[in-house]
């Protein structure tokens, strides 16, 4: 039978069909595989991490097909050993930084410190994930700017996430007059900031007298907002503070210095000298 | 206020003035409440009809959250085993509807002219931005301004045998069930008290007074197909 016939070397028609079809299956068997894990992990994790996990899946199962069918046709388990050790030894010094990258792709999806959309400081670039692949994230700075981070640098470095808890709270320092009353100026701000929606309720804001400064009595204004909202009310809330104090009579200081003579001057002497 | 309407048409009422005219082929709708105002141009096959109801409180100034929290003027404390049912206020939104064909709805408008306000339910890295009311309590239905004021009967279970002390309670808006008529908005919930620090929520499904007509929901006519409509305080009371 024409099956029996020899292709090349010990392998037969037979083996070399066989082969076809297990590669063939194991293709199907990959696409099973990656739908079944789509399903599963659909509603938990994020997109971008589930993309990754199936890419990972789908290649690993047609290259263990791979690696059960090289016998077959001829390749023998030693000598790819072999191969696959002198190779990889050069593959590991010349992707060293790419299985790094890799592994750290890896860890992150796992670790999960940022997700897209997250509002981040990675090593001093702030802006929102776009993208988190397997070798690297993608950053939009908040000034439009794409910047891809390799994954290694991430992983190893310290991330900020603005994102991650529900709330923050962000600071003011108004300087106010010491002729005004203090006590009143902070009842105008904790006034204001109650009629302020995105201002929470829970925690409540902190208005307080910090330092009594050289040209002014500083309070200290400590709102919190919603992660997602905080830079709205940090935008409008200072300048309706300022308007709603000098409303009320009470004025934002500026630096001054009052100068005393040791001795007298008469107003007379000053104006001969001009 | 509430109701329905056939294009053109005009009302005003209190601080609320709402309008759809007439321009050429198209309809321009017109709103102004308080301070705010809005204006669209509506395309319609044919006439229109307006629905004009109270919605869920919890799109203004944006929908940031489906969970409401009202807290207590004075704590509740309840005794072992005891049920109780209790009136709350709630805010008021009013949402404006538009249908071709009395079936499909589509919100054209949210308004309101109650407080609005958010606040943390829990802690800051595993707790829910809720929307915020403070409401007194009251044994019997309080008098309320439709427009601005809704009244939530609490039926309110302590399934312990302990004293348990109370000063708020979260629902969530993809349960919420609004009645309204002429002179009242209302809703009905339940509170069953697990234990000191958790409760379940859960709306029920029928108005406080006989007569009154069901509002169209919002957060159900945007077709969110699974949903978890009661709510686990898991946070405390």
């Amino acid at each position: 039978m024409i099956l029996d016939d020899f292709v090349y070397g010990d392998v037969t028609y037979f083996e070399l069909l066989i082969s076809v079809i297990v590669l063939i299956t194991s293709v199907f068997v990959a696409k099973i595989v990656t739908i079944a894990l789509q399903r599963f992990l659909r509603d938990k994790i994020t997109k971008g991490h589930l993309n990754n996990i199936l890419r990972f899946s789908y290649y690993s199962v047609i290259i263990i097909a791979l690696i059960m069918v090289f016998p077959t046709i001829g390749i023998e388990s030693s000598s790819l050993i072999v191969a696959g050790g002198i190779g990889g030894i050069v593959l590991g010094f010349a992707s060293q930084s790419i299985v790094s990258n890799l592994l750290s792709g890896v860890f992150l999806m796992f670790e999960r410190p940022i997700k897209i959309g997250d509002s981040v400081d990675i090593e001093g670039t702030e802006g929102i994930v776009e993208d988190i692949k397997i070798i690297s994230t993608a950053i939009r700075t908040f000034n439009g700017v794409y910047v891809r981070i390799p994954n290694d640098k991430v992983f190893t470095t310290s991330i900020i996430n603005y994102d991650t808890n529900l709330a923050r709270r962000f600071e003011y320092v108004v300087g106010i007059r010491y002729s005004d009353d203090a006590n009143k100026a902070i009842k105008i701000i904790k006034d204001l900031i109650e009629k302020e929606p995105l201002a929470l309720k829970n925690p409540a804001p902190k208005v307080f007298v910090n330092n009594l400064g050289d040209n002014s009595v500083n309070i200290i204004v400590r709102p919190w907002a919603p992660s997602t909202d905080w830079f709205d009310l940090k935008m409008k809330l200072l300048w309706k503070i300022k308007e709603e104090l000098e409303k009320n009579g009470i004025e934002i200081a500026f630096p001054q210095r009052t100068v005393w003579f040791a001795n007298d001057i008469s107003k007379n002497e000053v104006n001969t000298d001009d | 206020m509430y109701g329905q309407y056939d294009v053109p048409m005009r009302i005003e009422e209190d601080e609320i003035s709402i309008s759809v005219d007439l321009d050429k082929d198209n309809l321009i709708y017109n709103r102004s409440c308080a301070d705010e105002g809005v204006e669209k141009i509506i395309l319609l096959a044919d006439n229109g009809i307006l629905f004009i109801n109270p919605i869920e409180p919890l799109n203004k100034p944006k929908e940031l959250t489906p969970y409401l929290l009202i807290e207590f003027e004075k704590d509740v404390l309840i005794g072992p085993w005891a049920r109780r049912k209790i009136y709350l206020k709630f805010p008021i939104e009013i949402g404006v509807f538009l249908s071709s064909n009395k079936k499909n709805h589509e919100i054209l408008d949210v308004m309101t002219l109650s407080k609005k306000k958010y606040t943390l339910y829990g802690s800051i890295t595993k707790g829910l931005i809720c929307k915020y009311w403070k409401s007194d309590i009251y044994t019997s239905i309080p008098s309320t301004n439709p427009i601005y004021e809704g009244v939530l009967k609490l039926n309110i279970k302590n399934e312990t045998a302990d004293w348990i002390n109370a000063s708020k309670v979260v629902l969530n808006a993809y349960s919420m069930k609004i009645y309204y008529n002429n002179s009242m908005v209302s809703m009905k919930a339940n509170m069953d008290i697990r234990n000191s620090n958790i409760a379940e929520t859960s709306i029920i499904d029928s108005p406080i007074e006989k007569g009154m007509s069901k509002s169209i929901e919002h957060y159900t006519t945007r077709k969110i197909p699974a949903v978890i409509t009661k709510f686990v305080m898991e946070a405390g009371l």
